[in-house]
């Protein structure tokens, strides 16, 4: 890849510029600094609308009363129940039982704390959904 | 890229801009203690490059496939090589962390962490995943958290105290701890000619004898040929799923593009000029040849999973060039051992 070459596609670093090495006139390896390349649009997008899909209808199961807000936070974060039961404390038989919301809507506040905690959420936020998509993950 | 920076002890700390977190790191500690070694040669010397398809491993439904060799590898190498030692210490207590941390950034030294990088708050939404494996240097505590030094950011950012406690004592794959590592001892002037060797032969060992089929050149031939089948296995729409996690191993995660095929071609050359030697020259240009398909394969991958409709001569494509990279990568992987044999220290 020469200089010329360093892709400079989108802006979707936000502003922020990433290392390439590439080739200058001289033949000799340097960095220059990318601001993306549509390829990675392409690839990562896919993997990011993937997950706005699963959150966004998570969000209306929440609605529809099938799913507890908790489930919908733990995707937020983009963790697994694994991954929340770890670093909650809580078992994960028992966090996959709390996705019920009628489970859900009787637990300690104690409980609540922990998975507040967890998520980097206040108890108030945990209990709740937004009203409308979200896309930015804070 | 440098900006003008300092330590909790005052001393100037200049920041550059790298393509890998790791390599990243470990080149801004040892250029911290004054030695002048660039994030190529620690790669080189790390045995950084790699391949793996690990079908059994799946990370949110696609399997791993790495360009690279494990975390923490190229770290523990480079530095062992290079003769420095190291201070590395995990904690089970978050607070007690978080003290150490604070305890060494007072004796001025500039501090390696591994991070979660979802909760670095500092990067771009889209770079944010849960990924445990994220390395960056602390400078020194400011009000409300710490001056950090990511190296794939071409400045150094502030970091919440809170967001940086989450990232170091983050749950799931491959777990922090909380790990951080500082110098102990480095070599004022190291040689550079003997680790070089060390890493170039160990390097061609991994690519060219580990006897399983999901490593080095045959891990790459192995997934080239899953690549090919994949539509018809799959269906087209996980085909697509897969082909993108792949192109995002190899583009995405800070490689410098094509997989860290150039970066490693930029240590070839920097070796080439070490030992004055044309043969290593050569064997760098044909690198950049083999990065080229890397990229163009991705460019293929891009345009498949952009069209959304059935196009096996297209999987067909993609897999043939992943067989081209293979080819000429056992090639160059074959003579480069030759000619490490040669090199003398």
């Amino acid at each position: 890849m020469k200089i010329q070459e360093v892709p400079q596609d989108i802006t979707y670093y936000e502003g922020q510029k990433r290392a390439c090495y590439a080739i200058n006139n001289e033949g000799k390896y340097v960095v220059v600094p990318s601001s993306g390349w549509s390829v990675e649009d392409v690839v990562n997008g896919l993997a990011v609308d993937e997950m706005a899909t699963a959150l966004e209808e998570t969000r209306k199961a929440v609605f529809s009363g099938l799913k507890s807000p908790l489930c919908y936070h733990m995707q937020r974060r983009q963790m697994t129940p694994g991954i929340l039961a770890q670093t909650a404390g809580i078992a994960t038989f028992r966090v996959k039982r709390h996705f019920r919301p009628a489970i859900f809507a009787e637990l300690k506040p104690s409980v609540l704390e922990r998975y507040a905690r967890a998520l980097a959420l206040t108890v108030e936020e945990l209990k709740t959904v937004p009203q409308t998509p979200e896309r930015e993950s804070k | 890229m440098m900006d003008q920076e300092f330590t909790s002890g005052g001393k100037p700390f200049i920041h550059y801009h790298y393509a890998h977190c790791e390599t990243g790191v470990t080149a801004t500690l040892f250029r911290d203690q004054g030695v002048d070694i660039s994030e190529p040669m620690i790669f080189g010397i790390g045995s950084g490059i790699f391949f793996g398809h690990l079908p059994f491993i799946k990370m949110a439904g696609v399997t791993i496939s790495t360009y690279r060799t494990q975390p923490g590898a190229i770290f523990r190498k480079a530095s062992k090589r290079l003769g420095g030692k190291f201070i590395t210490q995990k904690y089970r207590n978050p607070q007690k962390g978080m003290d150490e941390l604070r305890r060494v950034l007072q004796t001025g030294q500039i501090v390696g962490l591994t991070t979660n990088i979802y909760w670095l708050s500092y990067f771009p939404n889209r770079f944010r995943f849960q990924f445990n494996g994220h390395n960056i240097v602390v400078l020194r505590e400011i009000e409300q958290g710490f001056r950090v030094s990511d190296p794939v950011l071409d400045h150094p950012v502030d970091c919440l105290t809170e967001d940086l406690e989450r990232a170091r004592f983050a749950k799931g794959p491959l777990e922090p701890h909380g790990l951080m590592y500082y110098p102990k001892f480095i070599p004022p002037d190291p040689d550079l000619k003997a680790p070089c060797i060390q890493g170039i032969k160990d390097t061609c060992r991994m690519m060219l004898k580990i006897p399983l089929p999901v490593f080095g050149i045959r891990g790459i031939r192995l997934l080239a040929k899953k690549v090919i089948k994949s539509a018809d296995v799959y269906g087209f729409p996980e085909a697509c799923r897969q082909l993108a996690g792949l192109v995002r191993m190899q583009e995405e995660v800070g490689t410098g593009g094509a997989g860290f095929r150039y970066l490693y071609a930029a240590f070839l050359q920097e070796a080439a000029e070490l030992f004055g030697s044309g043969e290593l020259a050569d064997l760098s240009r044909e690198m950049t040849g083999i990065g080229d398909v890397w990229r163009e394969f991705a460019v293929v991958s891009a345009r498949i999973i952009k069209q959304r409709k059935s196009a096996e001569a297209t999987f067909a494509k993609a897999g043939g060039l992943m067989l081209v990279c293979a080819g000429r990568e056992e090639q160059l992987f074959q003579n480069l051992y030759k000619v490490a044999g040669k090199l003398r220290a």
